[in-house]
């Protein structure tokens, strides 16, 4: 009789909460205490059990349908503590605050020539990440970034914001998994150009971003070349076996390109190819060429061509890591004199870097850059930057470096300069590609 | 003559060529790759991304990877925002048959009971998992919920061989109770022996159960090795081995991790070594992926004792299977 009446009160118990478990997040404290209501009886109801029975006991059979029961519910708790549905479609939201402040041997304008910045604190940027499904065939991205005009105010850029088209409906499978991309974006022209100002290893940019694929105020600020257009990306047949091979293949809006003197309506035409190869995820080399070209006799066109290795150890990941690069452009511009004549001309700029991880925060590094100048192409602008930087985490990162930099070009000629930089990353932060060194 | 050739080619030969044709499978981590091996058996051909030795939070994922994937039939994740890096192995794969929401991409953790379910949900709390603690797979009974959710995703997409894999699901998650709670027990009990241990397990009353009905002499295998050692206090250096303490009655009374994923600074060292001395701790977990500096710190404090231990199958040659993987943590931390 005591078992049936115990057994009664569980079921009641559990009839009784089902349908709230579909309700709302303030009711989880109540269905928690359900919950531990049911739990007594059953332990009131395992009291009563003969010691002998397992098996086929109908007592037995019974406690094991209200454990099923139970542990439904608690999935269904654990469900509803976990999201509430008003915020899950919402768009996966990072912020970047990303500050900087040089301090110079001499006094320094921006790439235009217009504005001081040496010797300042800058709050170089904010930018907000939104990502999110679209719908089963789509994602979409935006990064709007509130951007330093040189220090005299600030512009607000989306710096991308397209949209990710993932499967296309009339097709099972689209032929060599290629994903395009539509919108604005970093275009594939290297390795550099697709990482955002705060996610390099260094305080600015590498020089041949900066003055070949396009600047507004130097290589302190936000720099490189994101033009509007179609990006498909997809794989290679490789011949060699553990080589992946992946190829960019974009048509973009012509004219935006740093070494471009004009903005046009001609588009443009970019590619990337590259063949990677990793062994235990431990070393990873990546070698890529890209190449860009206009329509048109007086358009500019570009190559390049980049390496990296890494080996990041399995075990201790946290301690020792190591990282090298290089990128090389070759670009012929075109360069109008006085009486509107055009003479082309070649140009070459290289970097190259490596950084070591000596412990868990801390990691130093050394960027050396060769560039000849866009506008006086036998000129040549050189500079050896040394920096370490300690992370307290993933998300927040303060960084010191200095830059010898020695210019043929008559103003600055050489110039010194200790950079200082903090970045705070704060919202849901998805996982950095490979290209990402910290 | 003809026409019977032609009616070979035409249904004869692909449908051989089907017959024979393997279940490409990608999962993240290498205990899932085990678990769809056994499970999959010969109709299936699996490949885990992560090196087992690496740590699963922070693996990067590389253009193999995404080569990798863009072939597979179906793909398998731990979830529960463990390996996060998988969406980008997704998103570069190009392979629309395994993108979420559709039946070639499997959360293979769905289904069981979560632990550590945070109340608050914030950055200053380290690196913490908004859907609970993400390691339950050291948790047998866990692994048995996960192989069955493996069994019925390969029965859903391959139906030509359900039977089979709902067979070989059987057998793996019986071999598991065996390997819990020993052979004669579980045929001393009976045909749902498995299930009323289990039962037992998870409500805490396993031994007490076993002592009513006389039962207790023929406890074996995993649980009877813990049974010894019920209680056992130990530190651990991330909150890893929730889910393991908990079956296996490890009491972890401490994590040298003062917060999840953030090394433990010095003040922190010196905290746990009180710790440790308070409560005669005598054995410090430390994962083969983190750096030992800290558990040494504390061990040389305390006398204390440090293991390294492993969390992933394949991540030293002793622990070949999910069942090495379980046998060696209750060896190593147990009966040192």
């Amino acid at each position: 009789m005591n078992i049936r009446r115990h057994t009664l009160r569980a079921f009641l118990c559990l009839c009784s909460i089902a349908p709230s478990a579909l309700g709302q997040q303030e009711e989880i404290v109540q269905l928690k205490a359900e919950l531990a209501a049911i739990r007594t009886s059953l332990d009131s109801l395992r009291s009563l059990l003969r010691p002998q029975s397992f098996g086929n006991d109908p007592v037995e059979l019974l406690e094991e349908r209200l454990e099923q029961r139970l542990s439904q519910l608690e999935q269904k708790i654990t469900a509803i503590s976990s999201s509430t549905a008003p915020i899950v479609f919402n768009p996966r939201t990072t912020a970047f605050i990303n500050m900087a402040a040089r301090v110079d041997s001499r006094s320094v304008l921006d790439e235009e020539g217009a504005t001081e910045i040496s010797n300042r604190p800058f709050l170089r940027g904010l930018e907000l990440d939104f990502r999110a499904a679209v719908d089963p065939y789509a994602e979409a991205v935006a990064i709007v970034a509130l951007e330093n005009e040189a220090g005299e105010g600030y512009a607000i850029e989306p710096e991308e914001v397209y949209g990710l088209i993932k499967r296309i409906p009339i097709l099972e499978s689209a032929p060599g998994g290629v994903k395009m991309k539509l919108g604005r974006f970093r275009a594939p022209f290297g390795v550099n150009n697709k990482l955002h100002l705060h996610d390099m290893p260094w305080v600015t940019r590498p020089l041949i971003v900066s003055k070949y694929l396009g600047t507004e105020h130097g290589d302190f600020f936000e720099s490189g070349y994101n033009p509007v257009g179609l990006d498909m990306d997809f794989f290679l047949p490789s011949v060699i076996p553990g080589v992946t091979l992946e190829m960019n293949a974009d048509i973009v809006g012509g004219g935006a390109l740093g070494l471009a003197r004009s903005s046009t309506s001609r588009p443009g035409f970019l590619g990337h190819i590259t063949a990677s190869r990793d062994w235990q995820n431990e070393h990873l080399l990546v070698a890529g060429l890209s190449g860009y070209t206009e329509s048109g006799r007086d358009a500019p066109r570009l190559v390049g061509a980049d390496v990296l290795y890494r080996w990041v150890p399995s075990e201790r990941r946290a301690s020792n890591s190591l990282v090298i690069g290089a990128e090389i452009f070759q670009g012929r511009t075109n360069l109008f004199d006085s009486s509107g004549s055009v003479t082309r001309s070649t140009v070459t700029g290289w970097y190259g870097y490596l950084q070591y991880q000596l412990s868990y925060a801390w990691y130093v590094g050394a960027r050396y850059d060769w560039v000849e100048e866009p506008e006086a192409p036998s000129t040549v602008t050189r500079a050896l930057s040394l920096y370490a930087s300690y992370y307290t985490t993933e998300f927040l990162r303060i960084r010191a470096g200095i830059e010898r930099r020695h210019s043929a070009l008559p103003d600055p000629a050489s110039l010194t300069t200790a950079l200082f930089e903090v970045n705070f990353v704060f919202g849901s932060h998805p996982t950095e590609p490979y290209w990402v060194n910290r | 003559m003809k026409t019977s050739i032609i009616w070979f080619l035409l249904f004869v030969v692909p449908c051989a060529l089907n017959a024979q044709t393997k279940l490409k499978v990608v999962t993240t981590l290498n205990y899932l790759k085990y678990i769809v091996e056994e499970v999959g058996g010969d109709r299936v051909e699996v490949i885990a991304l992560a090196n087992p030795k690496q740590d699963p939070h922070y693996v990067t994922p590389t253009p193999r990877m995404n080569e990798i994937t863009h072939g597979a039939d179906l793909f398998i994740e731990n979830g529960l925002s463990l390996d996060l890096w998988a969406k980008n192995v997704l998103d570069a794969s190009g392979n629309p048959r395994i993108q979420r929401g559709t039946p070639g991409h499997l959360v293979a953790t769905s289904n069981v009971p979560l632990r550590e379910l945070p109340s608050e949900i914030s950055r200053s709390w380290g690196d913490i998992h908004p859907q609970g603690n993400p390691h339950c797979w050291l948790d047998p009974l866990n692994v048995q919920i996960i192989a069955r959710n493996i069994g019925e995703r390969l029965a859903e997409i391959d139906p030509h061989n359900a039977a089979r894999y709902s067979e070989q699901t059987t057998a793996f998650v019986e071999r598991i109770s065996s390997l819990l709670f020993g052979e004669r027990l579980l045929k001393t009990i009976g045909p749902k022996a498995g299930d009323i241990l289990t039962r037992k397990v998870k409500s805490g009353t396993l031994f007490e159960w076993l002592r009513e009905r006389n039962l207790l002499g023929l406890l074996d295998g995993w649980m009877a090795q813990a049974a010894d050692h019920w209680g056992m206090k130990v530190v651990s250096y991330h909150k890893t081995y929730v889910y393991f303490a908990s079956r296996f009655g490890l009491n972890i009374i401490g994590e040298l991790e003062e917060k999840p994923g953030i090394p433990p600074p010095p003040q922190r060292r010196d905290a746990i070594v009180e710790q440790v001395v308070a409560n005669q701790v005598r054995v410090i977990l430390n994962y083969n992926f983190y750096s030992r500096e800290a558990a040494d710190y504390v061990a040389s404090k305390t006398g204390a004792r440090v293991v390294i231990t492993y969390i992933d199958v394949g991540a030293s040659e002793e622990i070949p299977t999910y069942e090495a993987l379980i046998s060696y943590l209750l060896r190593h931390i147990m009966n040192p």
